[in-house]
């Protein structure tokens, strides 16, 4: 080739020639890591976006004044303050911690309570099994409608048992501000807790079977069994399950907009609806933002232990 | 009676008479307390679980008058697939009155897109991260592990900002992304740690034979990874399928999935309130999760067991 | 009187047999062991001894007591298992101790039990200690004194040291032996591992496929298989086995005739199809040899030196035949040695139903 190259040319392409070198030399490598990393590109952009940043934002923006449209105007923690003045900030405050401390007790008992009875080689496991599992299946919509209807005080419940005789018999958790976060429960706990029961008796069938002949020769009879050695020995499934219910709890919304509508009145708030009506319907997003930090607060205060436990041990015995 | 000796091998002389007394296995009558106790409280906590779906068959099936007489647990005397039919095609969300039909593809449009979308990027996410480690990808999984613990509320106003700047807040298309981005951690994890159960010894000779990070995938891991993607894909149905605050923040009217649009007709109507096409509706809403429930059984239970535990 | 006895027990999980009409009798403080490989019945068999299973026909007598349908407790038994099965939240004292608290025995009563044990088994620092912070063979002795403080007199051990390294093992062995002769129970254990049963075993029971095959005393099995199954069960390196047949006084294979007078027939006399069973430890060779009645010239095919002795492998008429040689005696590949044995300590079996003949 006898064309005559600028200087600008020759350079670049001594240049280009060179960072070939460079890739000539460790081919694989390089092209390994970048294939691998053009496929976790969305994983990181997630992460640091939508996850990490987008948490950084909304914290950030709860110190600020935004109305209809975000806006960097601070005003401290001035916010957090009128949250917490609510009064229906106040009472979702409370349905939440009844909610989730009741609906912990009785999920974590419930289902122990089922797997254990399913762990005894009964016939037709499957069957039952199917039964208690198929609510977990369905929206939570639809769970809040059904027993919407199911507790209608007219034609539901309070009707029929009225009908059997005992004519001054009151279940209207619908329109019973004491006690409507019951009837949420019980709608919550019909979908739930077929899962803890099938964690549970995952729990269950991974114990050493040799342990219940042990226990079987000892003479120990089969509920000091299980309340003494069996369950002793489930503390890492209980403690798993303890913490996906945990963090579960605080957002629930579905269920309450669909039983409820948050009511009768204002009874039936939960912290999820807040940020959800404050957000979207009461054009004040800042509110919204501080209820909504608030909420990750709390489920932070149950991660960061646990996480502490199962990973910050392992790498001090490391 | 006395003791027969044998020499053969298989049998050795007895040294004491065979004597009366029990023999054979333990009688034990099928109605010992122990089985009225188990099979009594499985079958009480039965009804409490099947009730509901009984009431919504139920309730569907009968005309108003006759729920007007009775209560809801009683069966039609008369069965009528009105309230389907309305439910279906002529219920009321405030806007028209085209019924169901609408949220149902609408729901269909959204899931099939997301699931799809989130099973592929989840599926390559975890097998980089399991067979092709690099630097920092530790920090980023386990920022997008607590992602998919901490409340989404916390994210929401975020996404309708990126959404509104790329042009696709209210459609379809943004819900599919955002059900995609949701659907990552518990996704990735499941592959993740699926493809690391997978010996390592095929992954290294199809190195050695020369194949590269998508060969490999192609061509070795997903002919291999049936069965996790069928639970990934089951998973992903039901949950977006059954998503409602997805759905009734980032879509407008018109593209609102079932759950929201069965939210509007049961509890924004004002009046007469029909409660057999309720019920009809909440069934007919249900209905896709349930059969994919049924359908895959044992499947279903690994799922949401994989999903559940933590890496 | 028996201490223990089985008497016509079956037992079938659906449609599968897998005891069939077992009788067995153990007499008082007798070691009595079931040996056999995986699914032969013996871990079985111990479990419906122990109450754990149901027999589906039979009896079993414990002390003279019909036991069939009582309850493991109720059988004046303990048992120590394979993976040790310690309750892993309590201590080791917490572990002996549970029994029988539950059975509401007192306080002082416990404390002595669990003293004398412990002193028994050498594991007295160990009580305040947790399973998780014990060594395999220190939890094994604890699953024992489990046994041991519920002051029974039978034993039941289900291959309690299958989970141990090869060291380990025959530590523990010794102990469970001296632990015998110092307790002098009745003591049911189960293994596959031959070693452990010649060595611990008062009785051996061979079990294959549901059955006893022989029950003797280590000795007898060892030297009189009562078939070819058991004959190449036992021993290590296996008994050699030679097809042929047994024509006008002499066993026959290819070119090789083997006279077989000084073999003590069950039977008298037999001709037709059988296998030569002679163990490598008792085929002589060089000097040795040639005063046996039957010798020949052999040529090493194979030498496996294993340390304390040599195997070496060769070839009678055209079937594999291997001896033992003393590790000093150098052979090589295609060396000619002379061997030979003396059919006494042979092992003959008819072809057909292996049965010795």
């Amino acid at each position: 080739m006898a064309t005559e190259a600028s200087p600008h040319a020759v350079r670049g392409f001594a240049i280009e020639a060179a960072s070939r070198d460079a890739v000539a030399r460790r081919p694989n490598q390089l092209l390994r890591n970048l294939n691998a990393k053009i496929a976790a590109i969305p994983m990181i952009l997630t992460a640091v976006f939508v996850f990490f940043g987008g948490t950084i934002w909304t914290i950030v923006y709860s110190f600020t004044d935004s109305k209809l449209l975000p806006r960097l105007k601070w005003v401290g923690f001035d916010q957090y303050e009128r949250l917490w003045e609510q009064n229906r900030w106040i009472i979702s405050i409370e349905n939440i911690l009844i909610y989730g401390a009741l609906s912990l007790v009785f999920s974590l008992v419930i289902g122990f309570v089922l797997a254990a009875l399913m762990d005894q080689k009964i016939r037709f496991e499957n069957t039952f099994r199917t039964i208690f599992l198929y609510p977990f299946a369905l929206s939570f919509i639809v769970t809040g409608l059904v027993w919407q209807w199911i507790l209608n005080p007219e034609y539901g419940i309070q009707s029929v048992v009225r009908s059997l005789g005992w004519t001054s018999f009151a279940f209207d958790p619908l329109y019973d501000q004491d006690i409507v976060i019951y009837g949420i429960l019980i709608a919550g706990l019909w979908q739930g807790t077929g899962l803890v029961m099938c964690l549970m008796l995952a729990g269950l069938r991974g114990i050493d079977e040799d342990i219940w002949k042990a226990a079987r020769v000892d003479g120990i009879p089969m509920w000091k069994t299980y309340l003494l050695i069996i369950i002793p020995m489930m503390r890492p499934v209980f403690i798993t399950t303890l913490v996906l219910i945990a963090s579960g709890i605080v957002r629930l919304y579905d269920l309450v907009v669909a039983q409820t509508s948050g009511g009768p009145g204002i009874a039936s708030e939960v912290p999820a609806k807040y940020v959800y009506d404050k957000m979207f319907l009461g054009q004040n997003l800042a509110q919204g933002f501080a209820a909504s930090t608030m909420m990750l607060l709390s489920v932070l205060v149950v991660l960061i232990p646990w996480a502490y436990l199962e990973f910050g041990g392992r790498r001090r015995n490391v | 009676m006395s003791s027969v000796s044998h020499v053969a091998a298989g049998h050795v002389e007895p040294a004491i008479a065979f004597a009366a007394g029990p023999h054979g296995p333990k009688p034990r009558p099928a109605f010992s307390p122990r089985n009225i106790m188990i099979y009594g409280t499985l079958l009480l906590v039965s009804i409490y679980y099947l009730l509901p779906l009984y009431v919504m068959i139920v309730t569907s099936l009968k005309g108003m008058p006759e729920i007007r007489l009775g209560n809801v647990f009683s069966p039609p005397l008369e069965i009528t697939f009105q309230p389907w039919v309305k439910a279906w095609a002529e219920a009321c969300t405030g806007l028209n009155c085209e019924g169901l039909s609408r949220g149902f593809w609408n729901s269909v449009r959204i899931t099939v897109p997301s699931v799809i979308l989130s099973i592929a990027i989840a599926s390559l996410n975890g097998y980089a991260l399991a067979n092709w480690k690099f630097k920092g990808a530790d920090i980023f999984f386990t920022i997008l592990i607590f992602g998919a613990f901490i409340p989404y509320q916390v994210m929401l106003y975020p996404i309708v900002i990126i959404l509104r700047e790329i042009g696709l807040y209210g459609s379809l298309s943004g819900l599919v992304i955002v059900h995609s981005i949701f659907g990552m951690p518990i996704l990735t994890l499941l592959f993740r740690n699926y493809f690391t159960s997978l010996p390592e010894e095929l992954f290294k000779a199809a190195r050695v034979d020369g194949a590269g990070f998508w060969g490999i995938y192609f061509r070795i891991m997903l002919p291999m990874s049936l069965p996790i993607f069928v639970v990934a894909i089951i998973l992903q149905v039901t949950g977006i399928w059954n998503d409602f605050l997805f759905g009734v923040v980032y879509t407008k009217p018109d593209v609102y999935p079932m759950t929201v649009q069965l939210n509007n007709i049961v509890n924004s109507v004002q009046g007469v309130k029909e409660y057999n096409v309720n019920m009809a509706a909440t069934l007919l809403t249900g209905l896709v999760p349930l059969i994919v429930y049924f359908v895959s059984g044992k499947l279903f239970v690994r799922g949401i067991a994989a999903g559940a535990v933590k890496g | 009187m028996a201490s223990v006895s089985v008497r016509d027990v079956s037992l079938n999980f659906g449609s599968v047999e897998v005891l069939k009409k077992l009788n067995l009798d153990v007499e008082q403080g007798e070691f009595l062991v079931l040996l056999g490989p995986s699914g032969c019945g013996k871990s079985t068999l111990l479990n419906c001894i122990a109450g754990l299973l149901d027999v589906t026909a039979g009896q079993i007598f414990i002390n003279g007591k019909n036991v069939t349908w009582e309850e493991p407790k109720d059988r004046g038994i303990g048992m120590v298992f394979q993976s040790y099965a310690l309750y892993p939240q309590m201590t080791v004292e917490g572990n002996l101790s549970f029994g029988l608290k539950n059975a509401g025995m007192p306080r002082d009563e416990i404390a002595k039990r669990i003293a004398r044990a412990a002193g028994i088994l050498q594991i007295e620092p160990l009580l305040k200690r947790k399973p998780s912070a014990l060594s395999g063979g220190q939890r094994q002795r604890v699953a024992i004194g489990r046994a041991l403080v519920r002051d029974v007199d039978v034993f039941l051990f289900d291959e309690p040291l299958s989970n141990l390294d090869a060291k380990l093992r025959s530590e523990l062995r010794v102990e469970i032996k001296r632990l015998h002769q110092r307790l002098n129970n009745t003591m049911i254990y189960v293994t596959h591992d031959q070693i452990e049963a010649m060595t611990l075993a008062d009785r051996i029971a061979v079990m294959r496929g549901g059955l006893i095959q022989q029950l003797d005393s280590p000795h007898v099995i060892y030297s009189k298989p009562v078939n070819r199954y058991v004959a190449g069960f036992i021993g290590s390196p296996g008994m050699n086995f030679i097809d042929g047949a047994i024509e006008s006084g002499a066993f026959k294979a290819g070119d090789a005739k083997i006279p077989v007078e000084r073999y003590q027939a069950q039977n008298g006399g037999h001709a037709g199809p059988a296998t030569f069973g002679i163990r490598p430890e008792h085929v002589a060779h060089d000097e040795q040899a040639r005063s046996m009645p039957f010798s020949r010239e052999v040529d090493v095919e194979i030498v496996e030196p294993m340390g304390s002795d040599t195997l070496v492998w060769s070839k009678l008429g055209n079937q594999s035949l291997s001896f033992r040689t003393d590790s000093e005696r150098y052979l090589k590949v295609g060396d000619k040695v002379l061997i030979g044995f003396d059919p006494a300590r042979a092992s003959i079996f008819d072809a057909s139903s292996e049965n010795r003949l």
